[in-house]
Order: C-alpha cells, then structure tokens, then sequence
C-alpha cells in the first residue's frame, strides 16, 4: 500500500485481493474467543484450565522420571549378570577338570608328585571359587539394589494416576457444561470409529480379564492352533 | 537344533529389551544376533541380506512390527524369512492379524527363556519339514 492511499482503498484493495473473508473468521474466532473466555471466568472454569496447563507437564516430567529410573535399574542387573555368568562359567569348568584330575590320580597307583600336582590345583580351584563366590554375591546384592526403583516409580505412578483422574474429572466437567446436544447415536459410531484406530495398538494388558484378551501364552498357543497355524 | 550360526535379527524399540533378547538367543547358542530400534531400521537392515530369521516387536516408533512383517512379505528377496513376533499386544485380533500377515510364531510378553525356546525349536522343525 502507497503512503497516498486511504483506508477506504485499502479495503477495497485486499476485497479485490480476497482477504476481507478471512478478516471476518478473524473476527468472529475472536469474538467466540471472548466469549468463551468470559463464560469460563464466571463459572471459575478458568482457573480450572490454569491448574490443568500446569499439571500436564507435570504429569510428563513425572513419566520421564518414571521411563529413566527403570532404564537405569535394567542396565544395572543387566551388567551385573554379564559380569556374573563367566564367573560361574570358571567355577563349573574348574570344578570339572578337578574331578577328572582327581578320577585319574585315584584310578591307579600314582606317585607322591602327581598327587601333590592334584592337591595344588585343588588349592588354586579353592581360592578362585572363593573370590568367584564373593564377587558374585557382591552383584547379586547389586541385583537385588536395582530393584529400589520400584518403590519410587510406584510412589510416582499413583500420583500421576491420581492426577490423571482428577483432569478427567474436570474435563468431563467442562464438557457437559459446554457441549451442544449430540444425538447419542453419533457418539457412538465415533467411538467405534476411534476403537477401529487404536485396537492394534494398545501396549501391555495390564487387565487379563478384558474382552477378547489373552492372558497367557497357552492361549495365545491355543488361538493359533485353532486358525490351523 | 538348528545351525548355531543362524543369524538373527532383534527389532525393539527398547533397548532393555533387545539386550535381554540377544542374551537369551546366546543361552541358546545363537551368538550371531544383530539389532534394529523399529520396522524401518529393520528393513534396511534385512535388504542388506545376510539375515535368517527375524524376531519383532509390535508396537514401535516410524513403522511398527506388523508393517514390517507385510514388508517383508511383500519382498520377493525377504518373503520367505522366519518372523517370530514377541510383544505386548495380547488381543485376540492381534494375534489374528499376525497370523494372516503370515507370521512364523507369536509370544506374548512377559515371557520365559524357556517359552522363546520352545517357539524357535518350533519354527526351524517346521522349517526343515517343508524344506524337506
């Protein structure tokens, strides 16, 4: 627009270019906006937003806490028993090339020297089980450690549950203050609409009495046997 | 058993949970295990050949198990790779649609060294049988 034009004229321009429709959305969504707003206020709604906008990413740092403290607890026990598993590998082979030791000694006549060899090696198997013993049982208390995250995610889990609950509520709330009468049967179809979406992908069971769930292998087994798998 | 040197393909998007899986494949003797973190990773993975069998999660970021396994039954170069799906989805329709995407086997998690035992034994049998 030139400095010389009116605002007359530039109205007329942007009518020309087909703005001044979107100009009126602008309007009237702002307008709805207002109202909405206003409404809201006076039956102390917003506030109840405000509380909900606060504790959505509360809700998401507490899960992030909840994703990390379990992460950390597997990768513990997780190296724990990768150091663990060779050391009652050596105690087993030790033990077996023992008996083999000792079965030969004692099989025939032996002299002094291969049954001191024999007795030696047993000392070294000894002391070596000893330390493998000790270490072993320093990584299985480190096992048994890793599993504190439990009561912490547990503690951290109910809240969020309880948070959870309380948004629904309020949600709820909000909608049947706010939402125009839909005939029931739409409602319905888009439920199955949504349930057609989501129902291959909906995680761990956490309810195995759940229509149309399975609650164990056996029946997983079952099922595929009776589709002729 | 089947040769020991089968290699092995494990696709999570956890990591916990590919570890814990390549350990079980290496109790069982299988020591040659690769990993993918989801469906696309994974099919770039096997166009690069050299892969024997398959073990698949469901439920994963950028393309999820079940797309993955249509992939590969769709590949003329794939379509005849073992999948096993080991995943939490424990809906009747679940595991309805694995079967009928032609999956090889389907465990349900939480599962049992023992369980993922018995499936692979499962599946190479099979396998020798119609190869036979």
């Amino acid at each position: 627009m030139t400095s010389e034009a009116t605002p007359q004229q530039a109205v007329n321009a942007e009518s020309a270019l087909g703005l001044s429709s979107s100009d009126e959305i602008l309007n009237r969504v702002g307008h709805v906006t207002r109202t909405l707003h206003d409404s809201l206020s006076g039956l102390g709604l917003d506030k109840i937003l405000e509380q909900v906008a606060q504790d959505i990413p509360d809700a998401r740092d507490r899960l992030a806490y909840v994703a990390r403290m379990t992460e950390q607890a597997a990768e513990r026990v997780l190296n724990a028993t990768d150091v663990a598993i060779p050391l009652q590998e050596e105690l087993a082979a030790g033990a077996t090339a023992l008996q083999q030791r000792w079965q030969d000694v004692m099989r025939e006549p032996s002299l002094k020297s291969e049954y001191n060899l024999a007795a030696n090696e047993t000392l070294t198997y000894l002391t070596m089980a000893g330390k493998n013993t000790a270490e072993t049982k320093a990584l299985l208390m480190d096992i048994m450690m890793a599993q504190d995250f439990q009561d912490l995610t547990g503690q951290v889990i109910k809240k969020i549950t309880g948070l959870a609950q309380e948004l629904e509520q309020q949600l709820v709330q909000l909608l049947i203050d706010f939402s125009p009468a839909i005939p029931k049967k739409d409602t319905e179809a888009t439920k199955a609409d949504a349930a057609d979406n989501s129902s291959l992908l909906n995680g761990p069971q956490i309810d195995p009495d759940a229509v149309d769930v399975v609650a164990s292998q056996e029946q997983v087994d079952d099922l595929l046997d009776s589709l002729g798998f | 058993m089947a040769n020991t040197n089968t290699k092995f393909l494990v696709v999570d998007d956890f990591s916990t949970m590919r570890r814990i899986v390549r350990n079980l494949l290496k109790e069982l003797g299988y020591t040659n295990v690769d990993e993918a973190e989801d469906g696309v990773a994974a099919l770039s993975k096997l166009k690069g050949g050299g892969f024997e069998f398959v073990v698949s999660d469901w439920n994963m970021p950028n393309m999820d198990g079940l797309t993955l396994l249509q992939n590969i039954r769709a590949d003329a170069e794939l379509s005849k790779l073992p999948v096993l799906m080991v995943t939490a989805e424990a809906k009747k329709e679940n595991i309805i649609a694995a079967a009928q995407a032609g999956a090889n086997g389907y465990v349900v998690k939480p599962f049992t060294a023992a369980t993922l035992d018995e499936k692979l034994s499962k599946i190479f049998e099979k396998l020798e049988k119609a190869g036979a």
